[in-house]
């Protein structure tokens, strides 16, 4: 499967500002007036990418991450930040179908791309996903923080055939990080989800 | 991190161009799963920053031909591992993908990226205050002298002993593999084994590619030895960890005598580190747990270790030998 | 009702949290707010001597760069376990001293977290530096005899009889010496805060087990009132205790928030979480144990050396719990602390208990050995029904039938007792090994607030904070038995001082304070509803009762104090101090337990340890959630398998702090490493602790893991390996 086969490279295009800045006034700190904030603006990419179906443009600084641009612009804070180095899974969204650390994903990588967050996995109607109401049947979660991610990374699991065994599971789940550790009740969980979701 | 321009490039001769024309803080960008986290800690600060991850045809994985196989610089790592010709052809290929990182990551990682994985060492990433000759060169290596648990017994120097810590390069190592490369002043090809340097006096120089030259392709050459190989890897937990050490081997056997037997360790040296003379020595013998282990001895022979980290070399030694005999079911 | 089992009811908030629903502190995103970073100390102790915050300042969108000199008058709250607030003394940026490497030095808080992580990067100071250590042996440390310091006074040397005379008199001795490492607990959920100011008052929202202490503690260190600030933590992304007080990135948001006028959010990165909040402490246990010939234990002697800060003394209860886990009739414990240069240590999941039962279960293994008994029987054999140090009976203690029953499930009885015994069919070291662990029952005194609705729900207002142990499920299973509504139309306001008091949740003492405060809340409310109706209660709905009695809602408010406790404890709980009481009450001393049996396989050649498979019996008293329930015990068997095999924080004596401060160098057991666990409770109500007959959970599941493991280690290899973690390069 080939994820970069556009035809038309988007232009990269330059925003003089960022959205929802610049409305602040000069700030007093103790006596010190620091003044409007200052230093040259960091150049700007506009990204139009498609956010669990919606279509989003929006203008970023380059060194934004997939993480942060969908926690703090879109505000779609069910991706976690556990480690924010790709080491923990807590952000674990699906890329072009694909599931992605997004701590590490450059967002100005996902321009014209498709992402897929546990906020989009319920059906329209808010009808839960086989695996969201497994992980409930199998208290495959306590604090519930890196649920989403191994619920994103599960999902994934089965899509991508590494669900065949417990062994198998465990082994393509290792990268999603449960402190609480409910690892016996999330492979018990895939294990029933899968079933479902190979008969739907 | 430190503000940079950012570029998409549109052909693979634009990116170098945009790349050797940006001086020493221009660097090209793919998965980002090294380059990115090295610039969240400030370890990498290019000012310039050249995406290549959307070059064409530079993600195929190409296992038709006749002499060897070509898998594209930008194919991703776990298309690779999943690849049934490559699973049932090279195992350990396909094993050396697999048991590295986590999906999520190898979903991202490229093999060019993957190849160009800078080291772990926890000295060179923290930054400051640690000593780190590859990160400020002049600086010392605080490794040295430090908690060395992880750290090179072979190939290190004065400078560094900071370990490679790839797995896929092992595997490629030990099957002759060679990289096409683009640069400013044009194509060629190198031998993945001649790609890393040893840290020497200059560990900054991590391998022999020029000023703004990119990875094009692998081209692994055809072999029936491919069919009876593993890359076996030991770590601190069962997944989603660095290697302690590991070992990609590959054997020809003649009935039970060994006709031919490729070895490559990982995780214990500075740099790929292809076992040569363990190879010679199992030439013309069968596997016995004597040999095998004698083989795993000569494949670690002038290791050197530190503080924290001499087990290693016992430990590699029992790697190979391990190793040895799961690509032995296998031939 | 109080001998029949609760059902096996989902977990309460299960629903929200497959959906990725914004519960957590740092998913608040509102508009105007500020993002701010840190920039924190490369040296491990001194001063710093000049700070230039330029370049910082020069960043566009920075709009504050704060640093020492201009934090006024905010003042550290206090050390939680000195009547404070905080996790330690020492609130960074108060001054330029520096106590240890990656204390904060500067804020800096800007439009985006991009501009404010680049800022932050760019403050540089200069220091003059002084000699540190940070190890236990290091040349520097100063070594306290916790008997000699004011915490004498609330946590007593634990001693009974003579174990020196009865020590030496033993024909059978074991004397060794078992180390654990300092270890962190890394909750997935980052330590973070969003503060905000409207009007004068502060709302503070972030995960934390004491939202109270937060409440308080920010508002001493600002000189503001309590009723000024209000903190807002309904879920919690783990704690396992890094959360349990008020953290230094609250203060620092707090005052940025005011300086700018904007709402900060302040998410402390993971490398920070190691150096700007508590960690478990290194210690080292010497343990010398006496015993007759057939095992049956005369004299226990454990002295410990645990690890504390400069600036603090963390206090030491190793000896509280191992002296509770048989029947010592002679017992001696010395707690001795290590002054290092390091943020002050804390408390880490079974903080104490972990570390005192693996070094004294794994000594008892030993000792087993040296008798030539079973480490089991051995065990039976040393039972006992009354706390030796205090002469008082335990209200409730099942360690025998957790032994028999874990053994009937494992099927202990087919084990040889020779090690190297067992093998697998590629020459693999098959071991078996068993050990109990023990936690002390607590519990806090609570206020809760019931309100019915004619909607037929129920909400309860009550202390307490969810941190997926499974609180909220709890007392939904409690107030639905009593009042006869389901337990999915009963809402629980948690981790909010804006709904009750909210007193530190940890210790293994939620449950067994809130359920118990909430079955009284029940009963007040079953009571009115009986004055709202003259013709019974009996089998009809309070929202029945309510609609006929015209009304549409009713609430009651009840105060429980933990037994022993006087009224002054609401003060104290108000105040957001602890208010804790247990585990010696004036006529009985209680205590959770739990046995663990465990299969370790090690590989015959590079001697990998694997854990196919863990049975932990647990005698916790009444199981109130039986699922949450369940799953805290896995948790804590996997808790126990990492610090038996994975977790150290590692220290580099020449730079201070912790080198080893991230999420793939501290090796956490990842899903490939945990096998089969099966867990089994007795549930047997302890009405003697409380009216619900609940004692604690959480923490004794971890307990006793490590030394079972540690034991089957041993079984399979014949190697008794006293440092943990056990690794690979401890076995080749």
């Amino acid at each position: 499967m080939s994820v970069w086969n556009m035809n038309n490279e988007p232009e990269i295009s330059r925003r003089s500002l960022l959205e929802g800045t610049g409305a602040v006034a000069a700030v007093t700190v103790l006596g010190a007036d620091i003044g409007e904030a200052g230093g040259e603006e960091a150049e700007h990419v506009t990204v139009t990418l498609t956010v669990n179906g919606h279509t989003r443009s929006v203008a970023i600084d380059p060194r934004t991450s997939l993480l942060d641009l969908l926690r703090d612009r879109l505000a779609l804070t069910g991706a976690k930040k556990g480690c924010d180095h790709g080491q923990c899974g807590a952000c674990t969204v699906h890329l072009d179908g694909r599931r992605v650390v997004s701590c590490l994903t450059p967002a100005v990588q996902t321009d014209g791309r498709a992402v897929t967050t546990i906020e989009g996995l319920a059906g329209p109607g808010g009808e839960l996903h086989p695996m969201q109401q497994a992980f409930i049947d199998h208290d495959a979660l306590q604090c519930g923080y890196c649920t989403p991610g191994q619920i994103m990374a599960a999902v994934a699991c089965v899509q991508e055939g590494h669900a065949n065994s417990p062994e198998q599971i465990r082994e393509y789940m290792s990268g999603n990080i449960c402190r609480c550790g409910a690892y016996v009740g999330i492979v018990a969980a895939i294990q029933d989800a899968a079933a479902r979701m190979r008969r739907t | 991190m430190q503000p940079f321009s950012y570029t998409r490039a549109r052909t693979a001769e634009d990116a170098v161009r945009a790349v050797a024309g940006g001086g020493q803080g221009a660097r090209f960008i793919a998965g980002g799963t090294t380059l990115y986290d090295l610039m969240k800690l400030n370890v990498e600060t290019p000012d310039r920053v050249i995406d290549i991850s959307r070059l064409k045809d530079l993600d195929r994985i190409e296992t038709g031909g006749r002499g060897e196989l070509v898998f594209g610089a930008l194919a991703r790592m776990s298309d690779v591992a999943a690849h049934p010709q490559i699973v049932a052809e090279y195992p350990a290929i396909s094993e050396s993908l697999w048991r590295a990182a986590s999906q999520q990551l190898r979903n991202m990682a490229t093999l060019g990226g993957n190849l160009l994985q800078r080291t772990r060492c926890a000295y060179f990433r923290g930054g400051e205050p640690f000593a780190c000759n590859k990160r400020k060169p002049g600086s010392g290596c605080a490794a040295q002298g430090g908690i060395d648990r992880g750290h090179a017994l072979l190939g290190g120097s004065d400078a560094c002993i900071a370990v490679y810590p790839g797995d896929m390069a092992i595997a490629l190592v030990a099957f002759d593999a060679r990289i096409d490369v683009l640069g400013p002043d044009g194509a060629r090809t190198i031998a993945v084994e001649e790609l890393h340097r040893e840290p020497g006096a200059t560990p900054n120089v991590e391998t022999t590619l020029r000023p703004g030259e990119l990875i094009l392709r692998i081209r692994v050459p055809r072999t029936a030895i491919g069919r009876a190989s593993t890359y076996h890897k030991i770590r601190d937990r069962e997944s989603y960890a660095f290697a302690l050490a590991s070992a990609a081997v590959a054997l020809d056997m003649d009935g039970e005598t060994v006709r031919q037997a490729r070895i490559a360790i990982g995780g214990l040296a500075t740099r790929p580190w292809r076992a040569r003379a363990a190879e010679q020595f199992l030439a013309g013998k069968t596997l016995t747990p004597r040999t095998t282990r004698e083989a795993g001895d000569t494949a670690l022979e002038g290791a050197k270790p530190g503080h924290n980290n001499a087990f290693r070399i016992e430990l590699g030694a029992r790697t190979v030998a391990d190793a040895l005999m799961i690509a032995r079911q296998r031939a | 009702m109080i001998d029949m089992p609760f059902p096996d009811t989902i977990r309460v908030d299960a629903h929200d949290k497959v959906r990725g629903r914004p519960i957590y502190g740092a998913d608040d995103v509102r508009p105007g707010l500020l993002h701010a970073a840190l920039a924190v100390s490369t040296i491990a102790k001194g001063r710093i001597t000049g700070i230039d915050t330029a370049a910082a300042k020069a960043v566009h969108g920075v709009r504050l760069v704060l640093t020492h000199e201009m934090m006024g008058a905010t003042k550290s709250a206090g050390f939680l376990m000195g009547g404070g607030y905080g996790f330690q003394s020492l609130q960074p940026m108060l001054s330029p001293a520096i106590a240890y490497r990656g204390q904060p030095i500067a804020l800096v808080a800007a439009d985006t977290l991009e501009q404010a992580i680049e800022a932050a990067h760019l403050v540089k100071a200069s220091y003059a530096e002084e000699p540190f250590s940070v190890t236990l042996d290091a040349p520097g440390v100063e070594v306290v005899n916790q008997a000699d310091t004011p915490l004498k006074n609330f946590i007593p040397e634990i001693a009974a009889g003579d174990a020196d005379k009865a020590f030496a008199e033993s024909p059978v001795k074991i004397e060794a010496v078992y180390n654990c490492p300092p270890q962190h607990q890394n909750p997935i959920e980052l330590i973070a805060t969003v503060a905000e100011w409207r009007g004068g008052r502060l709302t503070i929202r972030e995960g934390t087990q004491n939202a109270e202490a937060v409440r308080h503690g920010v508002a001493t260190a600002l000189g503001i009132a309590p009723d000024q600030v209000e903190v807002i933590s309904p879920f919690v992304g783990g704690g396992f205790g890094q959360k349990n007080s008020l953290q230094m990135q609250t203060v620092l948001a707090a005052v940025a928030a005011r300086e700018t006028g904007r709402p900060v959010k302040l998410v402390v990165p993971r490398a920070g979480v190691f150096h700007d909040a508590s960690f478990r402490p290194a210690s080292r246990h010497r343990i010398r144990l006496g015993a007759d010939r057939s095992g049956r234990m005369a004299a226990a002697i454990h002295e410990i050396d645990a690890q504390t800060s400069r600036h603090d003394l963390f206090p030491g209860e190793y000896a509280a719990t191992s002296s509770r886990l048989y029947g010592f009739a002679n017992f001696r414990g010395v707690e001795r602390l290590v002054r290092t240069d390091v943020q002050t240590p804390g408390y880490m999941r079974a903080p104490f208990e972990h570390p005192a039962c693996f070094a004294m279960e794994c000594c008892v293994d030993e000792l087993a050995y040296a008798a030539g008994q079973d480490p089991v029987a051995l065990r039976l054999a040393n039972d006992t029904d009354t706390d030796a140090a205090t002469g008082l009976p335990f209200s409730s203690r099942h360690v025998a039938e957790c032994l028999r029953r874990g053994a009937e499930l494992f099927g202990w009885a087919k084990r040889p007792m020779a090690p190297q015994s067992m093998r697998g069919a590629d020459g693999s070291e098959i071991g078996w090994g068993v050990a109990i662990g023990a936690y002390p029952g607590l519990a806090t005194a609570t206020i809760a607030r019931l309100k019915v609705s004619e909607d037929g729900g129920a909400l309860i207002s009550i202390g307490g904070h969810e941190m997926g142990q499974g609180i909220r499920t709890a007392l939904g299973n409690a107030i639905s038995r009593k009042l006869g509504i389901p337990v999915e139309k009963v809402t629980a306001v948690i981790g909010d001082t804006r709904a009750a008091p909210q007193h530190l949740t940890a210790g293994s003492w939620g449950t067994a304070s809130a359920v118990p405060a909430a079955e009284d809340a029940a009963d007040a409310m079953l009571k009115a509803l009986a004055e709202l109706s003259p013709g019974g209660v009996a089998n009809r709905a309070p929202a029945d009762i309510l609609k006929a009695a015209g009304r549409s809602s009713l609430e009651v408010e009840v105060q429980r104090k933990a037994p022993g406790q006087s009224d002054a404890i609401f003060g104290r709980l108000r105040a957001g101090l602890p208010s804790i009481a247990g585990p010696v009450f004036d006529s009985h001393v209680t205590f959770s337990y739990i046995a663990h049996f465990v299969e370790v396989v090690i590989e015959p050649g590079t001697r990998r340890i694997r854990v196919p498979r863990v049975v932990s019996v647990a005698d916790c008293g009444r199981v109130m959630s039986p699922r949450t329930a369940a799953s805290q015990v896995r948790g804590g068997v996997v808790w126990g398998i990492g610090a038996a095999l994975r977790e150290a924080s590692e220290v580099d004596p020449r730079y201070g702090g912790f080198l080893n401060a991230d999420l793939a160098e501290y090796v956490l057991p990842v899903n490939a490493d945990i096998g089969s666990i099966d867990v089994a409770f007795i549930d047997k109500p302890d009405t003697v602790f409380n009216r619900s007959g609940v004692k604690g959970l959480g923490e004794v599941s971890m307990t006793g893991v490590a030394p079972a493991l540690a034991n089957a280690v041993f079984h399979a290899t014949g190697r008794r390996l006293r440092d943990l973690p056990i690794r690979i390069e401890h076995l080749l």
